[in-house]
């Protein structure tokens, strides 16, 4: 029943209607110009002929006057060939002379032209009751001359014409609205079935799919659209879920620690000193959660790409070489060697900003990973398919099935659980990343971790790839 | 400049923060006016000639950043030191646009905001372009992008000196890490490493290395500060 409803209030079948109506129009105007053109043919056809009888008439009465005429008319009209012509010709007071009408028809006025005249004036009883044309003339002598043909076999053409106009256009009608309501059928069933989909989604979950008939049209197309559509949202819903138990964990933990403390100083007697230390670590444990929260609504905001818009053209090699320069000391305490290779310009369209925070993010962990007296190599190159900044470290690395979970919020490896650090760190970077277009690939440097963070083509293309002479050198860190 | 140089005005409708930052400027020589809401404020910052302004981003009736652009169309140039919750770098980079000076990001500890007061009262104050700035025994040569201390040069990188001189430039004044990330680096974003800790560090071996008296001090919690001895 709501499909039939649907049905009538969709809007495919108000188009069809309007299709049809405009079309109908088109088609009407096409065979009426046909009808009116062929009829009028047809008719100076017939008036030709007439005019070409009268002008026999007219010689017979130069040659021969009146009796020449008279004689004439009275051979056609028993002449079969002539069967459908009628002559009459009256003398100057209208009374009958010759022909096969009766009398002088009473609605003709009595001078030349054209005229259509009635059948009841035929002069024999068994003639048709049909039309006729007729054409009328005075002659020199007074007489009137009536000259015509019966135009019933045109008349009928006519009309099978408009019954056959008629017909068609009522039979294109019905034809064009079955066509409409089941063209209006199927996509309002196809709608139908998206709709109630979408209404068990908010009823009972992500767990409906709009189902495929497998016919590949465009209808499926849109379903998969929407199903993959779906699932992303599936997945986003999970994460968020994940993000939030870990939110919580990592909040709970802090918190607890905080609520012992105060309760503590509660109940118990403490002297200023135990205060003063108290509060202070209260402050740090509440800076703690403060900056994992920033962290968390920063990479909301980075995947939520609404910083697309601070875009420019940025020097790759220019931020690495500042993060570089500005993790050169800490490296230097860990007794950790930078080494650089980032000789020529390489352009990404990008935040300044965020690709100094994900770069410093990528380093700061080689380095604290990459184990004392380690190696941290970082290069920036332009490939073929873009540019590429890779950073291996000599550290312990990261198990192959864990690379694709360390990018999680919160996800910290079992070895550095307590380590300082929140878990953010890469995460930020692949939000980074993936604000950028950028992917990124981990790999085994054997031993250590190499990632890479692979940046599309610059648009407008990538410069000339026959300078790409890299100029490595190493930022040397004296070992203490 | 006028009596007032060390008026500052709040404009914070939070209550206890609009209290807390009172007494925290109060306690730090400031003399404070309180504004709860748009309206009050820019009509106090129109009336009177205040050294420094702090603006909550969002307040009732007029939106802080909404004030600060009504002001500077009035040619009011008074430095305002912008106090939102919303953190992004989008954001301050509207708040800076519209003609703040300086922002920080709610929840902020007061000595990195007595800081940046600090540091906008200076500038607010007689402009004087010296560009030799000594500080105890260390002479840092703006124009020459020199340092020496006791005669000494010290042999500093660019970007070291960048930092030596933006410390000489606030001295006596704390600098936070944030600070130093925005002025020396041009970066937007609050470090959550210590790196900046450990690079100040490279830059207090070279000054102070071998001297008598330390001059770069950490302030914990807060960040640095470069100040020669009483």
């Amino acid at each position: 029943m709501l499909l039939t409803k649907t049905v009538w209030s969709s809007s495919t079948l108000k188009l069809a209607f309007i299709y049809v109506i405009a079309f109908c129009a088109a088609v009407f105007g096409l065979l009426g110009y046909v009808y009116w053109s062929t009829v009028t043919y047809l008719y100076e056809i017939s008036d030709r002929a007439v005019s070409a009888e009268r002008g026999v008439l007219a010689r017979a009465y130069e040659a021969g006057g009146r009796d020449s005429l008279v004689a004439l008319i009275d051979r056609r009209l028993t002449d079969p060939f002539f069967v459908d012509w009628f002559y009459l010709l009256v003398d100057p007071s209208f009374d009958y002379v010759a022909g096969n009408l009766k009398s002088w028809p009473a609605t003709l006025p009595g001078h030349n032209g054209w005229s259509a005249v009635a059948s009841l004036n035929w002069q024999s009883e068994a003639a048709k009751r049909s039309p006729l044309r007729a054409t009328y003339r005075i002659l020199p002598d007074g007489h009137h001359l009536l000259l015509g043909r019966d135009i019933k076999d045109l008349d009928r053409f006519g009309e099978n014409v408009t019954i056959g106009l008629g017909s068609a256009a009522v039979l294109f009608l019905i034809l064009a609205a079955a066509a409409g309501i089941s063209t209006s059928r199927r996509s309002v069933a196809r709608i139908e079935a998206i709709n109630a989909t979408s209404r068990k989604i908010m009823r009972s979950g992500l767990g409906e799919r709009i189902p495929l008939r497998g016919t590949g049209d465009e209808w499926d197309g849109l379903a998969e659209n929407l199903n993959s559509m779906l699932d992303r949202i599936g997945e986003l819903v999970e994460t968020n879920r994940q993000v939030s138990d870990n939110v919580a964990h990592d909040l709970r933990t802090p918190l607890t620690r905080m609520r012992g403390r105060l309760e503590r100083a509660c109940n118990q007697r403490l002297d200023l000193n135990d205060y003063r230390s108290l509060v202070n670590d209260t402050i740090s444990d509440l800076d703690e959660i403060l900056t994992t929260f920033s962290s968390l609504l920063r990479i909301s905001r980075i995947e939520a790409r609404d910083r697309t818009a601070a875009f420019c053209n940025t020097d790759l090699s220019e931020i690495v070489r500042e993060v570089v320069e500005l993790f050169e000391p800490a490296a230097e305490e860990k007794a950790v060697r930078l080494q650089l290779s980032a000789g020529e310009t390489v352009h990404v369209v990008g935040d300044r900003d965020l690709l100094f925070d994900a770069i410093s993010n990528l380093v700061d962990n080689a380095i604290k990973h990459g184990g004392d007296r380690g190696e941290v190599k970082i290069g920036v190159a332009r490939c073929a398919d873009g540019p590429v900044l890779s950073i291996s470290d000599r550290g312990p690395g990261i198990p192959t099935n864990e690379r694709h979970h360390v990018l999680r919020r919160f996800y910290r490896l079992e070895r550095s659980r307590n380590r300082p650090g929140n878990g953010l760190g890469l995460s930020l970077v692949a939000a980074v990343a993936n604000l950028h277009d950028a992917h990124i690939v981990m790999d085994d440097n054997s031993p250590g971790l190499r990632i890479e963070l692979h940046f599309p083509i610059p648009q407008g293309g990538m410069p000339s790839m026959s300078d790409q002479q890299e100029q490595a050198w190493a930022i040397g860190v004296d070992r203490p | 400049m006028s009596g007032h140089a060390r008026h500052v005005l709040v404009i914070e409708d939070d209550a206890e923060t609009a209290d807390q930052l009172a007494d925290c400027l109060k306690s730090n020589g400031y003399e404070v006016d309180l504004a709860a809401d748009g309206e009050d404020g820019l009509r106090r910052a129109l009336a009177a000639d205040y050294v420094v302004m702090t603006v909550d981003r969002m307040l009732p009736r007029i939106d802080g950043i909404e004030i600060i652009r009504r002001l500077r169309e009035e040619g009011i140039l008074t430095p305002a030191l912008i106090l939102s919750a919303l953190g992004e770098v989008d954001d301050r980079v509207r708040g800076l646009r519209a003609g703040g000076d300086d922002y920080l990001v709610k929840p902020f500890a007061f000595r990195e905001m007595l800081a940046r007061v600090d540091a906008l009262a200076r500038r607010s104050g007689t402009v004087v372009k010296e560009t030799m700035l000594r500080i105890g025994d260390l002479e840092v040569d703006l124009l020459a992008r020199i340092a020496r201390r006791g005669g000494r040069e010290i042999e500093l990188l660019p970007r070291e000196f960048r930092l030596l001189a933006y410390l000489a430039r606030n001295a006596g004044q704390v600098v936070s890490r944030t600070m130093l990330l925005q002025h020396v680096w041009d970066l937007h974003f609050d470090p959550t490493t210590n790196v900046i800790d450990v690079y100040v560090g490279r830059v207090r071996r070279k000054i102070d290395g071998g001297q008598d008296y330390p001059l770069i001090h950490t302030i914990r919690g807060v960040g640095f500060c470069l100040r020669a001895p009483d």
